[in-house]
Protein backbone atom coordinates (compact mmCIF):
# COMPACT_ATOMS: atom_id res chain seq x y z
CA UNK A 1 0.00 0.00 0.00
CA UNK A 2 1.47 3.24 -0.69
CA UNK A 3 -0.04 6.72 -0.40
CA UNK A 4 1.56 9.80 -2.41
CA UNK A 5 0.90 12.96 -1.16
CA UNK A 6 1.50 16.28 -3.30
CA UNK A 7 0.80 20.21 -2.14
CA UNK A 8 -0.94 21.98 -4.75
CA UNK A 9 -1.42 25.91 -4.16
CA UNK A 10 -4.87 25.45 -4.16
CA UNK A 11 -5.13 21.47 -2.49
CA UNK A 12 -3.70 19.08 -1.15
CA UNK A 13 -3.73 15.68 -3.23
CA UNK A 14 -3.22 12.19 -1.56
CA UNK A 15 -2.94 9.19 -4.09
CA UNK A 16 -3.68 5.66 -2.67
CA UNK A 17 -2.16 2.92 -4.59
CA UNK A 18 -3.27 -0.86 -3.70
CA UNK A 19 -4.80 -2.19 -0.97
CA UNK A 20 -6.36 -0.50 2.25
CA UNK A 21 -7.15 -3.11 4.22
CA UNK A 22 -6.46 -3.29 8.39
CA UNK A 23 -2.23 -3.73 8.09
CA UNK A 24 -2.20 -1.28 5.23
CA UNK A 25 -4.21 1.10 7.02
CA UNK A 26 -2.16 1.04 10.29
CA UNK A 27 0.98 1.57 7.84
CA UNK A 28 -0.51 4.32 6.42
CA UNK A 29 -2.13 6.17 9.48
CA UNK A 30 1.18 8.56 10.39
CA UNK A 31 0.99 9.59 6.39
CA UNK A 32 -2.92 10.24 7.02
CA UNK A 33 -2.55 12.24 9.91
CA UNK A 34 -0.20 14.64 8.33
CA UNK A 35 -3.35 15.35 6.20
CA UNK A 36 -5.34 16.87 8.88
CA UNK A 37 -2.72 19.65 9.09
CA UNK A 38 -3.99 20.23 5.81
CA UNK A 39 -7.71 19.94 6.26
CA UNK A 40 -8.38 23.26 7.12
CA UNK A 41 -8.04 24.07 3.28
CA UNK A 42 -8.76 21.36 0.22
CA UNK A 43 -7.75 17.27 0.67
CA UNK A 44 -8.53 15.28 -2.26
CA UNK A 45 -8.24 11.66 -1.82
CA UNK A 46 -7.00 10.32 -5.41
CA UNK A 47 -8.61 6.83 -5.43
CA UNK A 48 -7.99 6.21 -8.87
CA UNK A 49 -5.31 3.16 -8.04
CA UNK A 50 -7.37 1.81 -4.71
CA UNK A 51 -8.20 -1.75 -5.15
CA UNK A 52 -9.91 -2.43 -1.98
CA UNK A 53 -11.27 -0.28 1.64
CA UNK A 54 -11.78 -2.24 4.81
CA UNK A 55 -13.51 -0.30 7.78
CA UNK A 56 -10.25 0.67 8.88
CA UNK A 57 -9.66 2.31 5.81
CA UNK A 58 -13.16 4.10 6.12
CA UNK A 59 -12.19 5.25 9.81
CA UNK A 60 -9.57 7.12 8.14
CA UNK A 61 -11.40 8.26 5.77
CA UNK A 62 -13.91 9.58 8.39
CA UNK A 63 -11.29 10.97 10.72
CA UNK A 64 -9.94 12.95 7.88
CA UNK A 65 -13.36 14.86 7.05
CA UNK A 66 -14.20 15.40 10.82
CA UNK A 67 -10.49 17.15 11.05
CA UNK A 68 -11.60 18.82 7.97
CA UNK A 69 -15.14 19.91 9.12
CA UNK A 70 -13.86 21.37 12.61
CA UNK A 71 -11.21 23.21 10.27
CA UNK A 72 -13.64 24.50 7.94
CA UNK A 73 -11.83 22.56 4.90
CA UNK A 74 -13.42 19.70 2.48
CA UNK A 75 -12.21 16.02 1.80
CA UNK A 76 -12.77 15.12 -1.92
CA UNK A 77 -12.71 11.53 -2.41
CA UNK A 78 -11.77 11.72 -6.49
CA UNK A 79 -12.04 8.44 -8.76
CA UNK A 80 -13.81 5.56 -7.01
CA UNK A 81 -14.10 2.20 -8.66
CA UNK A 82 -17.68 0.74 -8.55
CA UNK A 83 -16.44 -1.98 -6.15
CA UNK A 84 -15.57 1.04 -3.56
CA UNK A 85 -18.24 3.45 -4.47
CA UNK A 86 -20.39 0.10 -3.40
CA UNK A 87 -18.55 -0.49 0.04
CA UNK A 88 -19.00 3.14 0.79
CA UNK A 89 -23.26 3.22 -0.79
CA UNK A 90 -23.49 -0.27 1.62
CA UNK A 91 -22.38 1.59 4.46
CA UNK A 92 -24.52 4.51 4.07
CA UNK A 93 -21.04 7.04 3.96
CA UNK A 94 -21.78 8.27 -0.01
CA UNK A 95 -23.87 11.25 0.85
CA UNK A 96 -21.05 11.86 4.11
CA UNK A 97 -18.15 12.81 1.48
CA UNK A 98 -17.79 14.85 -2.12
CA UNK A 99 -17.62 12.35 -4.64
CA UNK A 100 -16.01 13.02 -7.70
CA UNK A 101 -15.54 10.73 -10.84
CA UNK B 1 -11.19 75.16 18.22
CA UNK B 2 -9.22 77.28 20.53
CA UNK B 3 -9.30 76.38 24.26
CA UNK B 4 -8.19 79.52 25.19
CA UNK B 5 -11.04 81.02 24.06
CA UNK B 6 -13.31 79.19 26.69
CA UNK B 7 -14.22 81.13 30.55
CA UNK B 8 -11.71 79.69 33.34
CA UNK B 9 -14.78 77.34 34.36
CA UNK B 10 -15.07 75.64 31.09
CA UNK B 11 -10.94 75.18 30.85
CA UNK B 12 -11.48 73.78 33.84
CA UNK B 13 -13.30 70.91 32.85
CA UNK B 14 -10.92 70.29 29.79
CA UNK B 15 -8.30 70.08 32.23
CA UNK B 16 -10.40 67.49 33.85
CA UNK B 17 -11.79 65.74 30.66
CA UNK B 18 -7.52 65.57 29.54
CA UNK B 19 -6.62 63.77 33.55
CA UNK B 20 -9.91 61.40 32.68
CA UNK B 21 -9.28 60.54 29.02
CA UNK B 22 -7.57 57.38 29.50
CA UNK B 23 -10.20 56.35 32.43
CA UNK B 24 -12.73 56.93 29.68
CA UNK B 25 -11.14 55.00 27.03
CA UNK B 26 -10.54 52.17 28.90
CA UNK B 27 -14.72 52.15 30.02
CA UNK B 28 -15.73 52.27 26.61
CA UNK B 29 -13.52 49.46 25.51
CA UNK B 30 -14.74 47.13 28.50
CA UNK B 31 -17.90 47.82 29.04
CA UNK B 32 -19.21 46.70 25.52
CA UNK B 33 -17.62 43.14 26.10
CA UNK B 34 -19.49 42.87 29.39
CA UNK B 35 -23.16 43.98 28.32
CA UNK B 36 -22.27 42.03 24.36
CA UNK B 37 -22.07 38.90 27.24
CA UNK B 38 -25.52 39.39 29.07
CA UNK B 39 -26.77 40.12 26.08
CA UNK B 40 -25.77 36.47 25.13
CA UNK B 41 -27.30 35.35 28.39
CA UNK B 42 -30.26 36.85 27.73
CA UNK B 43 -30.30 35.30 24.39
CA UNK B 44 -30.62 39.09 22.30
CA UNK B 45 -28.79 39.24 19.03
CA UNK B 46 -27.48 42.45 18.40
CA UNK B 47 -26.65 43.52 15.04
CA UNK B 48 -23.82 46.08 16.21
CA UNK B 49 -22.66 47.77 19.20
CA UNK B 50 -21.06 51.55 18.79
CA UNK B 51 -19.02 53.57 21.34
CA UNK B 52 -16.97 56.62 21.63
CA UNK B 53 -15.90 59.14 23.57
CA UNK B 54 -16.30 62.90 23.11
CA UNK B 55 -13.74 64.48 21.58
CA UNK B 56 -12.23 67.41 23.15
CA UNK B 57 -13.07 69.41 19.96
CA UNK B 58 -16.84 67.90 20.31
CA UNK B 59 -16.65 68.94 24.16
CA UNK B 60 -15.09 72.57 23.93
CA UNK B 61 -17.84 73.34 21.50
CA UNK B 62 -20.37 72.05 24.09
CA UNK B 63 -19.04 74.38 26.65
CA UNK B 64 -18.79 77.37 24.85
CA UNK B 65 -22.64 77.14 23.96
CA UNK B 66 -23.85 76.00 27.82
CA UNK B 67 -20.65 75.78 29.55
CA UNK B 68 -22.05 77.33 32.57
CA UNK B 69 -24.66 74.33 32.83
CA UNK B 70 -22.18 71.73 34.08
CA UNK B 71 -20.28 72.59 37.40
CA UNK B 72 -18.12 69.14 36.34
CA UNK B 73 -17.25 66.88 34.01
CA UNK B 74 -19.42 64.26 35.46
CA UNK B 75 -22.71 66.41 34.90
CA UNK B 76 -22.36 65.97 31.18
CA UNK B 77 -24.03 62.41 30.40
CA UNK B 78 -22.54 62.07 26.94
CA UNK B 79 -18.97 62.02 27.82
CA UNK B 80 -19.06 58.32 26.87
CA UNK B 81 -21.44 56.52 24.21
CA UNK B 82 -22.92 53.63 23.28
CA UNK B 83 -25.20 52.81 20.95
CA UNK B 84 -26.66 49.22 20.58
CA UNK B 85 -28.63 48.32 17.54
CA UNK B 86 -30.70 45.59 17.48
CA UNK B 87 -32.49 43.44 14.53
CA UNK B 88 -35.88 43.35 15.60
CA UNK B 89 -37.95 46.35 17.91
CA UNK B 90 -38.81 44.18 20.57
CA UNK B 91 -35.59 43.48 21.41
CA UNK B 92 -34.70 46.98 22.04
CA UNK B 93 -37.11 46.44 25.24
CA UNK B 94 -35.40 43.16 26.23
CA UNK B 95 -31.67 45.11 25.86
CA UNK B 96 -32.87 48.11 28.03
CA UNK B 97 -34.01 45.76 30.80
CA UNK B 98 -30.73 44.16 30.73
CA UNK B 99 -29.61 47.57 30.66
CA UNK B 100 -32.00 48.05 34.01
CA UNK B 101 -30.47 45.22 35.62
CA UNK B 102 -25.86 46.32 35.00
CA UNK B 103 -26.37 49.70 35.92
CA UNK B 104 -28.23 52.29 37.71
CA UNK B 105 -30.55 54.58 35.11
CA UNK B 106 -30.61 57.89 35.81
CA UNK B 107 -34.24 58.31 34.81
CA UNK B 108 -34.81 62.27 35.02
CA UNK B 109 -31.99 62.63 31.97
CA UNK B 110 -33.20 59.18 30.15
CA UNK B 111 -35.14 59.82 27.48
CA UNK B 112 -37.47 57.19 25.31
CA UNK B 113 -38.06 59.36 22.15
CA UNK B 114 -40.31 56.38 21.05
CA UNK B 115 -43.41 57.52 23.61
CA UNK B 116 -42.75 61.24 23.21
CA UNK B 117 -43.81 60.54 19.45
CA UNK B 118 -46.70 62.78 18.34
CA UNK B 119 -49.42 60.81 16.60
CA UNK B 120 -49.61 62.53 13.45
CA UNK B 121 -45.65 62.24 12.99
CA UNK B 122 -42.95 59.88 12.41
CA UNK B 123 -39.27 60.04 12.63
CA UNK B 124 -36.45 59.47 15.34
CA UNK B 125 -37.56 56.78 17.22
CA UNK B 126 -34.70 55.79 19.73
CA UNK B 127 -34.59 54.80 23.44
CA UNK B 128 -31.61 56.51 25.33
CA UNK B 129 -30.41 55.47 29.13
CA UNK B 130 -28.14 57.72 30.93
CA UNK B 131 -26.53 54.75 32.97
CA UNK B 132 -23.61 54.63 36.13
CA UNK B 133 -22.40 51.82 37.16
CA UNK B 134 -22.87 50.94 40.79
CA UNK B 135 -20.13 50.64 43.02
CA UNK B 136 -21.80 46.82 43.94
CA UNK B 137 -20.82 45.62 40.21
CA UNK B 138 -17.14 47.36 40.16
CA UNK B 139 -15.18 49.68 42.45
CA UNK B 140 -11.99 50.81 42.42
CA UNK B 141 -10.16 52.36 45.27
CA UNK B 142 -7.77 54.30 42.39
CA UNK B 143 -10.43 54.86 40.73
CA UNK B 144 -13.52 55.73 42.47
CA UNK B 145 -14.58 58.48 39.78
CA UNK B 146 -15.54 55.30 37.43
CA UNK B 147 -18.78 55.32 39.64
CA UNK B 148 -19.36 58.94 38.93
CA UNK B 149 -19.43 58.92 35.36
CA UNK B 150 -22.48 58.83 33.64
CA UNK B 151 -22.64 57.50 29.83
CA UNK B 152 -25.44 57.68 26.75
CA UNK B 153 -26.28 54.25 25.87
CA UNK B 154 -28.84 54.45 22.44
CA UNK B 155 -31.07 51.50 21.61
CA UNK B 156 -32.09 51.28 18.28
CA UNK B 157 -33.03 48.72 15.27
CA UNK B 158 -31.13 48.58 12.25
CA UNK B 159 -33.92 50.39 10.38
CA UNK B 160 -34.45 53.74 13.17
CA UNK B 161 -30.38 53.27 12.98
CA UNK B 162 -30.42 53.95 8.76
CA UNK B 163 -33.10 56.88 8.52
CA UNK B 164 -31.58 58.17 11.46
CA UNK B 165 -28.24 58.09 9.58
CA UNK B 166 -29.66 59.27 6.40
CA UNK B 167 -31.85 61.79 7.82
CA UNK B 168 -28.58 63.25 9.64
CA UNK B 169 -27.03 63.01 6.14
CA UNK B 170 -30.02 65.35 4.52
CA UNK B 171 -28.78 68.14 6.70
CA UNK B 172 -31.79 68.54 8.57
CA UNK B 173 -30.23 68.31 11.91
CA UNK B 174 -27.06 70.91 10.56
CA UNK B 175 -29.79 73.77 11.33
CA UNK B 176 -29.93 74.02 7.29
CA UNK B 177 -33.19 74.60 5.96
CA UNK B 178 -34.59 71.99 4.23
CA UNK B 179 -37.77 72.65 2.21
CA UNK B 180 -41.09 70.97 3.36
CA UNK B 181 -41.52 68.49 0.62
CA UNK B 182 -38.37 67.10 1.62
CA UNK B 183 -38.78 66.43 5.46
CA UNK B 184 -43.00 65.10 4.31
CA UNK B 185 -41.02 62.51 2.04
CA UNK B 186 -38.44 61.88 5.01
CA UNK B 187 -41.74 61.26 7.36
CA UNK B 188 -43.33 59.07 4.90
CA UNK B 189 -40.05 57.01 4.60
CA UNK B 190 -39.87 56.55 8.53
CA UNK B 191 -43.22 56.12 8.84
CA UNK B 192 -42.56 52.92 6.63
CA UNK B 193 -39.76 51.95 8.04
CA UNK B 194 -41.73 51.80 11.27
CA UNK B 195 -44.15 49.47 10.00
CA UNK B 196 -41.26 47.18 8.66
CA UNK B 197 -39.82 46.84 11.81
CA UNK B 198 -43.25 46.17 13.10
CA UNK B 199 -43.67 43.64 10.74
CA UNK B 200 -40.30 42.12 11.06
CA UNK B 201 -41.06 41.65 14.83
CA UNK B 202 -44.63 40.37 13.94
CA UNK B 203 -43.27 37.73 11.70
CA UNK B 204 -40.53 36.65 14.20
CA UNK B 205 -43.41 36.37 16.88
CA UNK B 206 -45.28 34.04 14.57
CA UNK B 207 -42.03 32.01 13.75
CA UNK B 208 -42.07 31.27 17.05
CA UNK B 209 -45.26 30.47 17.71
CA UNK B 210 -45.54 28.27 14.79
CA UNK B 211 -42.04 26.18 15.82
CA UNK B 212 -43.91 25.74 19.57
CA UNK B 213 -46.67 24.44 18.00
CA UNK B 214 -45.04 22.16 15.81
CA UNK B 215 -42.91 21.34 19.31
CA UNK B 216 -46.27 20.13 20.66
CA UNK B 217 -47.77 18.48 18.00
CA UNK B 218 -44.24 16.36 17.16
CA UNK B 219 -43.95 15.56 21.29
CA UNK B 220 -48.01 14.08 21.29
CA UNK B 221 -47.48 11.98 18.24
CA UNK B 222 -49.84 13.53 16.15
CA UNK B 223 -47.33 13.40 13.55
CA UNK B 224 -49.86 13.39 10.49
CA UNK B 225 -51.02 16.55 11.00
CA UNK B 226 -47.31 18.04 11.06
CA UNK B 227 -46.61 19.27 7.50
CA UNK B 228 -42.74 18.28 6.42
CA UNK B 229 -40.31 21.51 6.75
CA UNK B 230 -36.97 22.40 8.27
CA UNK B 231 -38.58 23.11 11.49
CA UNK B 232 -40.72 20.41 11.85
CA UNK B 233 -37.66 17.91 10.67
CA UNK B 234 -35.61 19.38 12.52
CA UNK B 235 -38.22 18.93 16.17
CA UNK B 236 -39.12 15.01 14.64
CA UNK B 237 -35.03 14.20 14.24
CA UNK B 238 -34.71 15.05 18.19
CA UNK B 239 -37.29 11.71 18.82
CA UNK B 240 -34.35 9.59 17.28
CA UNK B 241 -37.02 7.74 14.68
CA UNK B 242 -34.35 6.21 12.64
CA UNK B 243 -32.07 4.89 15.70
CA UNK B 244 -34.27 1.74 16.38
CA UNK B 245 -33.24 0.83 12.44
CA UNK B 246 -30.12 2.16 13.01
CA UNK B 247 -29.22 -0.13 15.80
CA UNK B 248 -30.83 -3.24 14.29
CA UNK B 249 -28.88 -3.02 10.73
CA UNK B 250 -25.66 -2.42 13.55
CA UNK B 251 -26.43 -5.58 14.88
CA UNK B 252 -26.15 -7.37 11.68
CA UNK B 253 -22.47 -6.78 12.02
CA UNK B 254 -21.83 -5.97 15.26
CA UNK B 255 -20.81 -2.60 13.57
CA UNK B 256 -20.17 0.84 14.84
CA UNK B 257 -22.67 3.37 14.29
CA UNK B 258 -20.95 6.75 12.99
CA UNK B 259 -23.70 9.48 13.59
CA UNK B 260 -23.88 11.94 11.24
CA UNK B 261 -27.17 14.68 10.55
CA UNK B 262 -30.27 13.04 9.43
CA UNK B 263 -31.16 16.55 7.87
CA UNK B 264 -30.00 15.68 4.45
CA UNK B 265 -32.25 13.59 3.99
CA UNK B 266 -35.52 16.17 4.15
CA UNK B 267 -34.50 16.71 0.49
CA UNK B 268 -34.96 13.19 -0.45
CA UNK B 269 -38.32 12.39 1.51
CA UNK B 270 -39.86 15.77 -0.16
CA UNK B 271 -38.90 14.79 -3.60
CA UNK B 272 -40.62 11.16 -2.81
CA UNK B 273 -43.75 13.28 -2.36
CA UNK B 274 -43.74 13.21 1.43
CA UNK B 275 -46.23 15.83 3.01
CA UNK B 276 -46.32 15.37 7.00
CA UNK B 277 -44.18 14.34 9.56
CA UNK B 278 -46.83 11.31 9.75
CA UNK B 279 -45.45 10.20 6.06
CA UNK B 280 -41.92 9.71 7.17
CA UNK B 281 -43.37 7.75 10.32
CA UNK B 282 -45.24 5.38 8.18
CA UNK B 283 -42.13 4.47 5.85
CA UNK B 284 -40.02 3.60 9.03
CA UNK B 285 -43.12 1.28 10.07
CA UNK B 286 -43.95 -0.10 6.99
CA UNK B 287 -40.62 -0.34 5.70
CA UNK B 288 -38.28 -1.16 8.67
CA UNK B 289 -38.60 -4.38 7.66
CA UNK B 290 -37.20 -4.00 3.98
CA UNK B 291 -34.68 -1.51 4.93
CA UNK B 292 -33.12 -4.03 7.02
CA UNK B 293 -33.02 -6.70 4.67
CA UNK B 294 -31.29 -4.89 2.25
CA UNK B 295 -28.77 -4.56 5.05
CA UNK B 296 -28.48 -7.99 5.89
CA UNK B 297 -28.18 -8.60 1.93
CA UNK B 298 -25.46 -6.25 1.43
CA UNK B 299 -23.19 -6.23 4.71
CA UNK B 300 -23.93 -9.32 6.30
CA UNK B 301 -21.66 -11.49 4.20
CA UNK B 302 -18.71 -8.72 4.46
CA UNK B 303 -16.41 -7.98 7.67
CA UNK B 304 -17.44 -3.93 7.42
CA UNK B 305 -17.82 -3.18 11.29
CA UNK B 306 -18.39 0.38 11.09
CA UNK B 307 -21.91 2.07 8.93
CA UNK B 308 -23.10 5.11 9.02
CA UNK B 309 -26.10 6.30 10.59
CA UNK B 310 -27.48 7.30 6.82
CA UNK B 311 -27.82 4.01 6.34
CA UNK B 312 -31.47 3.78 7.80
CA UNK B 313 -33.16 6.66 6.03
CA UNK B 314 -31.13 5.62 2.82
CA UNK B 315 -32.36 1.99 2.85
CA UNK B 316 -35.83 2.83 3.99
CA UNK B 317 -36.13 5.16 0.59
CA UNK B 318 -34.67 2.29 -1.26
CA UNK B 319 -37.26 -0.37 -0.35
CA UNK B 320 -40.04 2.73 -0.61
CA UNK B 321 -38.73 3.47 -4.23
CA UNK B 322 -38.49 -0.48 -5.30
CA UNK B 323 -41.72 -1.85 -3.44
CA UNK B 324 -43.57 1.31 -5.29
CA UNK B 325 -42.02 0.79 -8.69
CA UNK B 326 -39.84 3.55 -8.85
CA UNK B 327 -36.94 1.15 -10.29
CA UNK B 328 -33.88 2.55 -11.20
CA UNK B 329 -34.65 5.71 -12.33
CA UNK B 330 -36.42 6.52 -8.87
CA UNK B 331 -33.43 4.99 -7.04
CA UNK B 332 -30.92 7.50 -8.99
CA UNK B 333 -33.10 10.41 -8.04
CA UNK B 334 -32.80 9.61 -4.53
CA UNK B 335 -28.92 9.06 -5.36
CA UNK B 336 -28.67 12.55 -7.18
CA UNK B 337 -30.35 13.96 -4.35
CA UNK B 338 -28.27 13.54 -1.87
CA UNK B 339 -25.21 12.74 -3.39
CA UNK B 340 -25.57 15.49 -6.03
CA UNK B 341 -25.85 14.36 -10.02
CA UNK B 342 -23.75 11.70 -11.27
CA UNK B 343 -23.44 9.22 -13.75
CA UNK B 344 -22.05 7.07 -10.35
CA UNK B 345 -25.48 7.04 -9.22
CA UNK B 346 -26.47 5.33 -12.30
CA UNK B 347 -24.47 1.97 -11.75
CA UNK B 348 -25.58 1.82 -8.11
CA UNK B 349 -29.12 2.01 -9.23
CA UNK B 350 -28.57 -0.01 -11.81
CA UNK B 351 -26.83 -3.03 -9.20
CA UNK B 352 -29.39 -2.13 -6.47
CA UNK B 353 -32.36 -3.06 -8.56
CA UNK B 354 -30.63 -6.62 -9.58
CA UNK B 355 -30.19 -7.08 -5.99
CA UNK B 356 -34.22 -6.41 -5.97
CA UNK B 357 -35.00 -9.74 -6.83
CA UNK B 358 -33.57 -11.79 -3.72
CA UNK B 359 -34.91 -9.44 -1.88
CA UNK B 360 -37.52 -11.39 0.42
CA UNK B 361 -39.87 -8.11 0.66
CA UNK B 362 -39.99 -7.57 -2.92
CA UNK B 363 -41.91 -11.30 -3.27
CA UNK B 364 -44.16 -10.44 -1.19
Amino acid sequence: MEINIKTLPDSTVAELVGRLDTPASLEIAPAFESLYEKASGTVVIDCSKLEYISSSGLRLFLTLRKSASDKGGRVIVRSICPEIRNVFMMTGFLNLFQIED
Amino acid sequence: MDIERLDPHCQAIIGQYREMLPVLTRMSEIIPVQIRSFFEEAGIIVAAMEQRVKTEESLAGKLELKGAKYRDLFDLTDILGLRVITFYIDDVDKVASVLERLFDIDWDNSVDKRKAHEIDSFGYLSLHYICRIPESAYYSPEHPEINKIRFEVQMRTVLQHAWANMNHDTGYKSGVEVPKKYLRNLSRLAGMLELIDEQFSTIRSELTEYRRKIQNLVASGDLGEVPLDGDSYRSYLKLNPFGALTRRIAAVNQAEVHENSMMPWLSVFKGLGFKTLGDIDSLIKNYGDAAYQIACYQIGLTDLDIISASIAPQNLCIAFIMKNGGGKAGIKYMFDIINGESEANETIAEMLMEQAGDLPFMNQ
